[in-house]
């Protein structure tokens, strides 16, 4: 069979099997096999038992269910109240007053949390009643929101960095690193908007509340500061060769128990929901990527990311046609899927392709995150989308409305990121290295 | 059959949450025994040099049995992502159809996984493979606990199909309206 062909049933197989609801890792399990079936006479079963061990049997892959803990924890904690009561004295004067809440909230949330939808989720809970209830535009409240929600994936630590880091052989340390400067970048530039749009729209901003006193400030810190020392002590560690990914995690579990156990919040039963969800969280994860690593196996043997590879290699684009070709290809991806089924689809396929092209793999982990990171917030599927349909009630396609400024930024983002790599690669190249 | 079918999946979940609780304490013993040690050469004295032995290999082999003892309660609480696009618009008989139809599909691939790890289990358990670690373990042991999380996924499907085919909604497909009713009106 031309290869050709191999693709198109290939692609067909895959739409076909998610357009009718299954599962995401049965469906790419069923392509791998569908391919293994139609391209090799290899015995199916025995590289699909080995792939599925091999694919989950790796240490760095614990990191996962620690920092998924953590969140799980911290989400289930005061935390959420403590950050809004913390960041509210010190955003009051500025242009847009409080809606920087959410896009601070979130930028702090999120490194101390890999998952956007939880950040999205724990800030918003605090943040959206009480924006409404001091009179603030609630197509803002909710629009940066969303895009700072996001920040949840690329400010590490991060799960969809894990899982690129796991299924590319990448260090995730370096990974996680290389998140940081793009994650502050990015809130720096919804904060100019939030305060460009704010200044452009005086009618629609509240009145300033007067300027906070020291005393104020003094005690807004004492609100910021566990989670702060919990930032310190998982990202620094693993800054500092200290610790691996999750040796901080770990530190990062038990720092949350702590805080949680003193502030109060956290009792027996939602110790145990938070575990459970964990394992559960973990679960799902775990099942995308163990299929997608037999997915990458069985394209391996149909040759298809070589072709595709070496095709991209003879026409001799330039790297930004091909990214702005992928960043077009993602967009669409991103209306129907979640993000870590586009990470996963994008190393068993496109990165033969990618790393032809002379595309940096850290770099471009940090590339893919920040498409992902499009794809939560555009509808029909976007899971940060989905949380704040629960949290406000209103319509998928409303949100995603008053979204599209923070989609446009994104996009920008990734434009600001291709032309100056060195704001994802330079602080993973000043890591100590262990 | 309800409840004995319910026991096994909250058991093998139970089972999860253990191997994740035992990555976090082993992991910390770790840290802790590497900061002890620091404290005590600052201050001039012999290291205690307390360390979990291959805990890099046993941490693979926890995180395996995390992963894989949750597909049951993961299914059954509408866990696992799925796209459900189309589902609004065929109505109550084609959502039923729809979801025999995937639960087929995924039985059967669930089921070629879970034998392809038995002979697997097998495999390695006649040739008496072991870890490469410090501590030697057969491999056929935690390559097992995959095996059972398989077989017991594999039965919570045909489980889901059956209640399906009664006509009812399959666990996951309530989770899934449950959290769509939460969620408001779309």
């Amino acid at each position: 069979m031309d290869i050709t062909t191999l693709s198109i049933i290939l692609l067909a197989v895959l739409f076909g099997l998610l357009l009718l609801g299954l599962w995401v890792g049965f469906a790419l399990l069923a392509v791998g096999l569908v391919a293994m079936e139609l391209a090799t006479t290899a015995p199916t079963g025995t590289i699909l038992a080995t792939r599925l061990w091999g694919s989950l049997n790796v240490w760095d892959l614990t990191a996962l269910p620690m920092f998924i803990w953590m969140g799980e924890i911290l989400f289930r904690s005061r935390l959420s109240s403590d950050l809004f009561t913390g960041l509210s004295p010190f955003t009051r004067r500025l242009p847009g007053g409080l809606l920087h809440v959410n896009i601070l909230g979130c930028a702090l949330f999120a490194a101390v949390s890999g998952s956007s939808a939880a950040t999205t989720a724990t800030v918003g809970r605090m943040s959206l009643p009480e924006l409404k209830s001091r009179g603030y535009d609630m197509r803002m409240a909710i629009g940066t929101l969303a895009g700072s929600g996001t920040f949840g994936f690329l400010i590490p630590p991060s799960i969809i960095l894990i899982v690129y880091g796991a299924a590319t052989e990448q260090s995730i340390a370096r990974l996680f690193l290389a998140g940081l400067l793009p994650g502050l970048m990015l809130a720096a530039m919804f904060a100019g908007y939030v305060m460009l749009w704010s200044l452009l729209h005086r009618d629609r901003v509240p009145a300033p509340e007067p300027r906070p006193t020291l005393r104020q400030r003094v005690r807004a810190l004492g609100f910021l500061l566990p989670t702060v020392l919990l930032i310190v002590a998982v990202i620094g560690s693993i800054y500092g060769g200290l610790a691996s990914p999750t040796e901080a995690a770990v530190v990062g579990v038990a720092g949350a128990l702590a805080i949680s156990g003193l502030t109060g919040g956290l009792d027996r039963d939602s110790l145990i929901e938070a575990l459970r969800g964990a394992a559960m969280t973990t679960c799902m994860i775990a099942f995308i990527l163990a299929g997608a690593s037999f997915l990458t196996v069985a394209m391996g043997f149909t040759g298809i990311p070589r072709t595709l590879a070496a095709w991209i290699g003879e026409q001799g684009y330039s790297q930004f046609a091909l990214l702005s070709a992928l960043l077009v290809f993602f967009i669409v991806l991103g209306f129907f899927l979640d993000g870590i089924s586009i990470v996963v689809l994008t190393t068993s396929v496109i990165l033969p392709m990618v790393t032809t092209a002379g595309i940096d793999p850290i770099w471009f982990g940090i590339f893919l995150v920040l498409v992902v990171e499009m794809s939560q917030i555009t509808p029909p599927v976007g899971f940060n989308l989905f949380v704040l349909q629960s949290i406000t009630g209103r319509g998928i396609f409303e949100i995603a409305a008053m979204a599209l400024p923070f989609f446009l930024i994104l996009v920008l983002a990734t434009a600001v990121l291709s032309i100056f790599p060195e704001i994802a690669l330079w602080l993973p190249g000043t890591m100590m290295s262990r | 059959m309800r409840k004995a079918l319910d026991t096994v999946y909250g058991a093998a979940l139970a089972g999860a949450c253990l191997a994740m609780v035992t990555i976090a304490g082993l992991v910390l013993i770790q840290v802790l025994g590497r900061v002890v040690d620091e404290v005590l050469k600052d201050l001039g004295m012999a290291r205690l040099g307390i360390s979990v032995p291959s805990l890099a290999e046993f941490g693979g082999f926890l995180f395996v049995a995390a992963a894989v003892l949750a597909l049951p309660a993961t299914l059954r609480a509408a866990g696992h992502v799925r796209v459900t696009l189309i589902l609004r618009g065929v109505g109550p008989l084609g959502n039923r159809v729809l979801a025999a139809v995937v639960l087929v599909v995924a039985i059967g691939i669930a089921g070629f996984m879970a034998w392809h790890v038995i002979l697997d289990v097998l495999d390695a358990y006649r040739s008496g493979s072991v870890s490469y670690g410090r501590i030697v373990v057969p491999i056929w042991i935690p390559k097992a606990v995959m095996a059972v999380g398989l077989v017991v996924f594999t039965v919570a499907l045909v489980d889901e199909l059956v209640t399906a085919l009664r006509g009812h909604d399959p666990a996951f497909r309530a989770a899934e309206r449950a959290r769509d009713v939460q969620a408001g009106p779309r």
